[in-house]
């Protein structure tokens, strides 16, 4: 155990944002889940008390006839805010005092850093190019990102769950949501601070990061294990490969999308054009883990590879 | 039963068990309204005030740790003053007392009294003009500012818009302007109200002025010879106080009181240079020296050690970090302006190396001044072989010139041959032309080809003759391998290369990391690749003598004797203590009479020796010398010498047998090697291989490998190198750990152990570094670390690089020829410079002082340059009896025969003129011819019986000569300068401290030197200086006149 290295690591200014979110994501995931459950029996109770459902209740707080159905948000949110923004400005100052901005040594352009790393919150997509290439995981995916986050209100078709934590009513999009960016987005971003260390090769945390180590790896394209060389043949293979992914993953989320009466519901107020938008995101998605399970378990580099692209 | 649950139902419990929100008391209040937040946001509120005071604390002092130095500073520094003060001033009322001081305070008084009068009357008419003007030159500036803008509008107005201004300008030069202007009336001063147009006003305003600068001539006139004497009485007191005046000190308290703490900031933006070092170091510069001491251990506060080296690079210019290294703009902490942290690339220098940052710009310079630590490292690198595999600028630097001389000579010959074939397709073409025009033309070119061909041979000729040049600078460090039969002894060889350090611990040559098959495959291939030519046998010769010529000849100049603390001698060669054990007695002879001559010449065209076989197939002897050094298979030269720098002592056979047999006892008695019989071609085969493999050919002539490249890394940006391209292997770790990863620690940690980053390596026998071991010392290690810390890619612009022109650049030139050629150790240069044969056992006898060779100090005053070149030539003035010196015959010592070439003895011959500030070239000035008259009297003064010249002087009749113990009169007119000599019978003393000429010969009788030890009467009427007849005299000696005075 190199604990002199993982102390070197946790503690280097860049990476302090990434040890806090060690400890703050799982309070928060806590935090929320904690109220979403509450409110959730709390919905029951409603569901079982049609004449308790009747008053103006206040989400998750129990009734109390004499308490204002609605407050205002002066001063009763302001002063809250107020209270963060000085707690956060605080926080921030003695940030700033106590640390410096991690300035390194004049850039070199014959001699680039070993291991060279992004701003922590660009680790998950630097990791990203481990498993596709650089225009797919560069250009492409945050693209997709970016568009399909945009698009969650629009595909969304769920009415419920506005304005209170909520499990029960909105299990796909939590559960989405938990996968995309708990499990894949800020598990990348902790693999690219502390387990890639030079060359990008995988240390263990503790391993010590040796610029002179050697490990043998060796990656093929999929057409290349099938044991095929030439075009069009390459070409048509990744093609079906991809498309079966489509159809097989694509088939999964439907079956997750009318997984009980409830998202059948859901499904139904879908126009054809939601339902769409949601399986191309979800499928773009499902495709980072399930490349990879393929890049890292069974040492495939592309599945499908063409002179413009691979992926 | 709770236990075997299993943990994911198990964790559902616990979850469920968890207290609900909805389970907590419900409070009869509404929480939101109700609860308060005034303690939350009073308690953030106090934090971020206290946030806040911290932020403005860090911003004002704790990021500026040098306000905390420069208080300190001042306080400790004013104390130090008033400590020093009172001692200043005591000393100097001590001077003020004394008599010339008082002498030129009377001056003065009466100086001043003089002029009280005059004085006053100017200064009092120069009060009144100055009165006028104050009250005339607001009116009339104001005016003639209105003025000029009325005259630029006129200037830009349109036509029509110009009469209408003109007129304007008229009424307003003229006025009236009303002037309160004070007037001297007797004694009183009246003011009068006076009115002027402009005109008048400007006259007035000029006269003022002019009247002005009149008084203020005057009055300095007036104060020409007060101010001449309180000059004087400065130089005085500067002259006998040791330091700082009174005034000084005063002023640099008065400077503590008005001292800003703020950065102190060098700014040269040529350099890109901002340092700011001096915020703390603020005594560095201080004109009081400042010893930790005086600043109660406050080490930042000390001046700079070497003051010198300050006024040399002036800060203002060069600032600190440029030489020092560190990050000069940090200021937030030591650490950061030391660059003592990860990714600043230039941290300080430590102690031990701080000289590297000489190199930034010194590189040119082979003997720095002030950097013996830089200088001793750079000899290193010369004497150890480092160069022999390392390129690195500055040295070897004559293989890399032969390489391109040879290349512009073939590249010369193949033009030339296509020319040849061009111009004679090209005169074909023209007897085939057309017309005649046509035929003109081709003729015109083919002409200007042939034009251009000279040229080419011209070129080739200058290239030919410096490769011959060439051919005679380039050396090699180790000896040559070639001769290696007829030299040593069969089975030394394995026992020396397995571990040269067994044999001889001070040996240059190091230790390869060999296996037993590796030595033995080398020592095959050594063997069986060397000359198999028979070397003439030699009688015994007597070691007792030689032993006698060995000490005394010079040999331990460069050679040490003696093991261990006993080891007497120099270091630059071999230390010869067993040297008995393992050379062929018969070679050693042929080696001590002449170790340049080989037994076989090379030729680099045929790229191999050229056997007497050779000679034999066109027909011509064997034999070849400087002289006579044509290849017998092309018209090329040959490489006659070996490349030693070890000189020819011009000794006779016999000495030299005898010297040889006194070097054979020179043995470990129970000296024993088994036998090495190695000769096996599959061997020599493999023993090629390795000693290509492990760069022998470096420092040493092997057959077949004489053109071999350098096998290792090019070292002269080592210490600017990435660090991340310096591999410390398996180490890495290790030394971040042990805060040794940079180059300081990467360089001591290889020079100490070259194998140290294999360690822990597993690498075919091949593969492993191949760096040999030095058996350097801690010492040793510091010098080589500095010289390659500082050799970097200079951040310095090239113009403040040492390049210099001229007599400096003479000197930078001629330390290397010096340095290679080992010559300091016999001959002093510089003040203060030891030699190594002064400090030898044997000539701390004063009789032995006598027989130190000559101090060079002033060399270039002395002698008459082309004498010089002639002496460096050929040291015994001869081209018969060699086996002598030239000048000095009375020394045992002897000046070797260095076979220098002609342009290292011009760069030597230059360097003693700059030396000794010649001016070039040198002009003999002519010597009047002495009429009979002025003959006598110098004949009679240079064979007076109180200073009978030639008993000292060698005249060169050998009987007389025994007890000579200076050089002969003969030689004076060629090889001195006529002022020197003259300055020196004058004054011997002076130029040479401890020389046996006496000194007091001549004497100044307040126009002339004359002749001191006697009052000669046939002198009475001569009114000459008779230092300077003499000197005419010996100018004018002929060989008769010497025998002539020498018969009386």
């Amino acid at each position: 155990m190199d604990w002199r290295q993982l102390w070197e690591i946790a503690s280097a200014p860049d990476n302090i944002p990434i040890v806090a979110l060690l400890f703050f994501v799982p309070f928060f995931f806590w935090y929320a889940f904690r109220q979403a459950f509450a409110t959730d029996r709390l919905i029951r109770r409603l569901g079982g008390d049609p004449q308790l459902a009747k008053t103006h209740h206040r989400k998750i707080e129990p009734y109390r006839e004499i308490w204002e159905p609605k407050l205002h948000v002066w001063p009763y949110l302001l002063r809250v805010e107020f209270l963060a923004a000085l707690i956060m400005t605080v926080l921030l100052m003695v940030w700033s005092i106590t640390l410096d901005a991690p300035l390194e040594e004049p850039a070199n352009p014959n001699l680039t850093m070993n291991p060279a790393k992004a701003p922590w919150y660009f680790l998950g997509l630097q990791e990203m190019l481990v498993y596709f290439d650089p225009w797919i995981a560069g250009v492409v995916m945050p693209t997709l990102i970016i568009l399909g986050l945009m698009a969650i209100p629009y595909a969304d078709a769920n009415p419920l769950g506005n304005g209170y934590y909520t499990f029960k009513q909105r299990k796909f999009a939590i559960l989405s949501f938990c996968f995309g960016f708990l499990v894949l987005w800020l598990s990348m971003i902790f693999i690219g601070t502390f387990i890639r260390g030079p060359g990008w090769m995988w240390f263990w945390p503790g391993e010590t990061w040796d610029h002179h180590r050697l490990v043998f790896e060796v990656n093929r394209n999929l057409n290349e294990i099938l044991g095929i060389y030439s075009q069009p043949w390459v070409g048509l293979v990744g093609f079906v490969a991809v498309v079966i992914y489509f159809a097989l993953f694509g088939w999964l989320i439907h079956k997750l999308v009318v997984w009980n009466d409830f998202n059948k519901k859901i499904y139904e107020r879908m126009t054809l054009l939601q339902y769409l938008i949601l399986q191309f995101f979800m499928l773009t998605m499902l495709a980072l883990p399930v490349k990879i399970i393929l890049r890292l378990l069974f040492r495939i580099k592309y599945v499908w590879v063409t002179p413009w692209f691979s992926i | 039963m709770v236990q075997h649950m299993n943990p994911w139902k198990r964790f559902v419990e616990w979850w469920k068990s968890l207290p609900r929100l909805e389970d907590q008391p419900v409070p009869e209040e509404d929480p939101i309204i109700s609860r308060s937040l005034s303690w939350p946001i009073a308690i953030s509120s106090l934090l971020l005030t206290v946030t806040l005071l911290w932020a403005f604390y860090n911003e004002g002092w704790g990021l500026r740790p040098w306000v905390r130095y420069q208080n300190r500073f001042v306080e400790l520094y004013r104390k130090h003053l008033q400590r020093i003060g009172p001692l200043r001033a005591e000393e100097e009322r001590a001077l003020h007392e004394s008599e010339g001081y008082q002498k030129l305070q009377e001056q003065l008084k009466n100086a001043e009294a003089e002029i009280r009068n005059q004085l006053a009357a100017i200064n009092a008419e120069e009060q009144m003009v100055r009165r006028q003007l104050d009250a005339l030159t607001p009116v009339f500036t104001t005016e003639r500012s209105r003025i000029q803008a009325v005259i630029y509008e006129i200037e830009t107005a349109s036509e029509e818009d110009r009469e209408r201004l003109r007129k304007e300008l008229e009424e307003l030069r003229r006025g009236p302007f009303e002037v309160d202007l004070p007037v001297s009336a007797s004694a009183a001063i009246k003011i009068e109200e006076k009115q002027f147009s402009f005109e008048e006003m400007e006259e007035l305003f000029n006269e003022l002025k002019a009247e002005q600068g009149r008084l203020q001539n005057r009055r300095i006139v007036l104060l020409r010879r007060p101010t001449e004497i309180r000059r004087e009485m400065e130089a005085y007191l500067k002259a006998r106080l040791d330091g700082l005046t009174t005034a000084q000190v005063h002023g640099l308290m008065a400077k503590m009181d008005q001292f800003r703490v703020e950065i102190k900031q060098i700014h040269n933006p040529e350099m890109n240079l901002v340092d700011r070092c001096e915020s703390c170091h603020l005594g560095a510069r201080e004109p009081v020296l400042v010893t930790t001491r005086d600043m109660e251990g406050m080490k930042v506060f000390t001046s700079h050690p070497k003051v010198e080296l300050l006024t040399l690079h002036d800060p203002e210019v060069f600032g600190c970090s440029p030489c020092h290294n560190g990050n000069g703009a940090a200021t937030v902490s030591t650490s950061k302006a030391h660059g003592n942290y990860k990714h600043w690339l230039w941290p300080l220098y430590k102690r031990e190396n701080f000289e590297a940052g000489c190199l930034q710009c010194h590189e040119a310079d082979r003997n720095l001044r002030m950097a013996p630590v830089l200088n001793a490292g750079k000899e290193l690198f010369y004497n150890r072989g480092c160069w022999g595999c390392h390129a690195r600028e500055g040295f070897d630097s004559e293989t890399r010139e032969l390489r391109d001389a040879r290349k512009m000579v073939e590249d010369l010959a193949a033009s030339r041959q296509n020319t040849e074939i061009v111009i004679e397709r090209t005169v074909a073409r023209a007897d085939r032309a057309a017309t005649n025009e046509e035929a003109d033309r081709l003729y015109a070119q083919a002409e200007s080809m042939t034009l251009s061909m000279a040229h080419m041979d011209t070129l080739s000729q200058r290239y030919r003759s410096r490769i011959d040049e060439l051919l005679m600078e380039v050396k090699t460090q180790g000896p040559n391998l070639k001769e290696i039969r007829a030299k040593l002894r069969k089975e030394w060889i394995p026992v020396w290369v397995s571990n040269p350090h067994a044999f001889r611990p001070t040996t240059k040559m190091p230790r390869f990391r060999l296996q037993q098959d590796e030595i033995e495959a080398m020592t095959a291939f050594l063997w069986q690749n060397g000359i198999n030519a028979p070397v003439p046998a030699q009688p015994p010769g007597n070691p007792s003598n030689g032993k006698q010529l060995f000490e005394t000849r010079g040999c331990m100049a460069c050679h040490a004797m003696g093991e261990g603390r006993d080891a007497v001698g120099g270091t630059f060669a071999a230390n010869l203590s067993r040297v008995g054990e393992k050379v062929n007695y018969d070679y050693l002879v042929r080696w001590i009479h002449n170790p340049r001559e080989r037994l076989y010449p090379y030729c680099p065209v045929h790229r191999r020796d050229i056997t007497p076989q050779d000679y034999a197939s066109k027909g011509l002897p064997f034999e070849f010398s400087l002289e006579n050094n044509r290849c017998p298979l092309g018209d090329h030269s040959l490489q006659v010498q070996n490349r030693t720098v070890m000189p020819n002592l011009r000794l006779s056979w016999e000495e030299a047998r005898d010297v040889a047999s006194f070097l054979m006892t020179q043995r470990k008695a129970d000296a024993f090697y088994p036998p090495a019989p190695f000769v096996d071609q599959q061997l020599l085969e493999k023993g090629r291989f390795l000693t290509r493999h492990y760069g022998c050919h470096g420092c040493h002539e092997i057959a077949g490998l004489e053109e071999s490249d350098k096998n290792a890394t090019d070292l002269t940006k080592e210490g600017s190198k990435p660090i991340e391209r310096l591999d410390f292997a398996l180490l890495t770790h290790e030394a971040r750990k042990e805060d040794w990863y940079n180059h300081k620690g990467f360089f001591e940690h290889k020079l100490a152990d070259p194998a140290v980053y294999d360690q822990g390596k597993i690498k075919q026998p091949l593969e492993r570094l191949r760096m040999p071991n030095f058996n350097f010392n801690r010492e040793q290690i510091d010098q080589l670390t500095t010289y390659l810390l500082g050799s970097v890619d200079s951040v310095i612009p090239e113009k403040f690089h040492y390049r210099p022109t001229g007599p400096p650049r003479d000197i930078q030139e001629g330390w290397w020829v010096v340095m290679k050629y080992n010559c300091d150790a016999c001959h002093q240069f510089e003040p203060g410079q030891r030699t190594v044969l002064q400090d030898l056992p044997r000539y701390q006898d004063p009789d032995w002082r006598d027989q130190l060779p000559p101090s060079l100090i002033g060399e270039g005053a002395r002698v008459n340059p082309e004498w010089l070149a002639r002496f460096l030539k050929n040291p015994a003035l001869s081209s018969t009896d060699l086996n002598r010196n030239g000048v000095r015959n009375y020394l045992q010592a002897r000046m070797p025969t260095f076979n220098l070439s002609d342009g290292e003895v011009q760069k030597l011959v230059r360097f003693f003129e700059a030396l000794s500030e010649q001016r070039s070239p040198y002009l003999p000035p002519p010597i009047p011819a002495l009429d009979d008259g002025e003959l006598a009297l110098a004949r009679q003064l240079f064979t007076h019986p109180a200073a009978p010249c030639l008993v000292c002087h060698a005249t060169g009749d050998p009987e007389r000569d025994k007890n000579s113990t200076a050089p002969n009169f003969l030689l004076v007119r060629e090889r001195l300068k006529p002022d020197w000599t003259e300055r020196w019978i004058v004054h011997p003393e002076i130029i040479r401290p401890g020389t046996a000429m006496p000194s007091g010969l001549f004497r100044w009788d307040g126009t002339r030197y004359v002749f001191a030890l006697a009052e000669l009467e046939s002198f009475k009427g001569y009114t000459g200086d008779h230092a300077h007849l003499v000197v005419r005299y010996m100018f004018q000696l002929t060989p008769e006149e010497q025998r002539r005075l020498k018969a009386h």
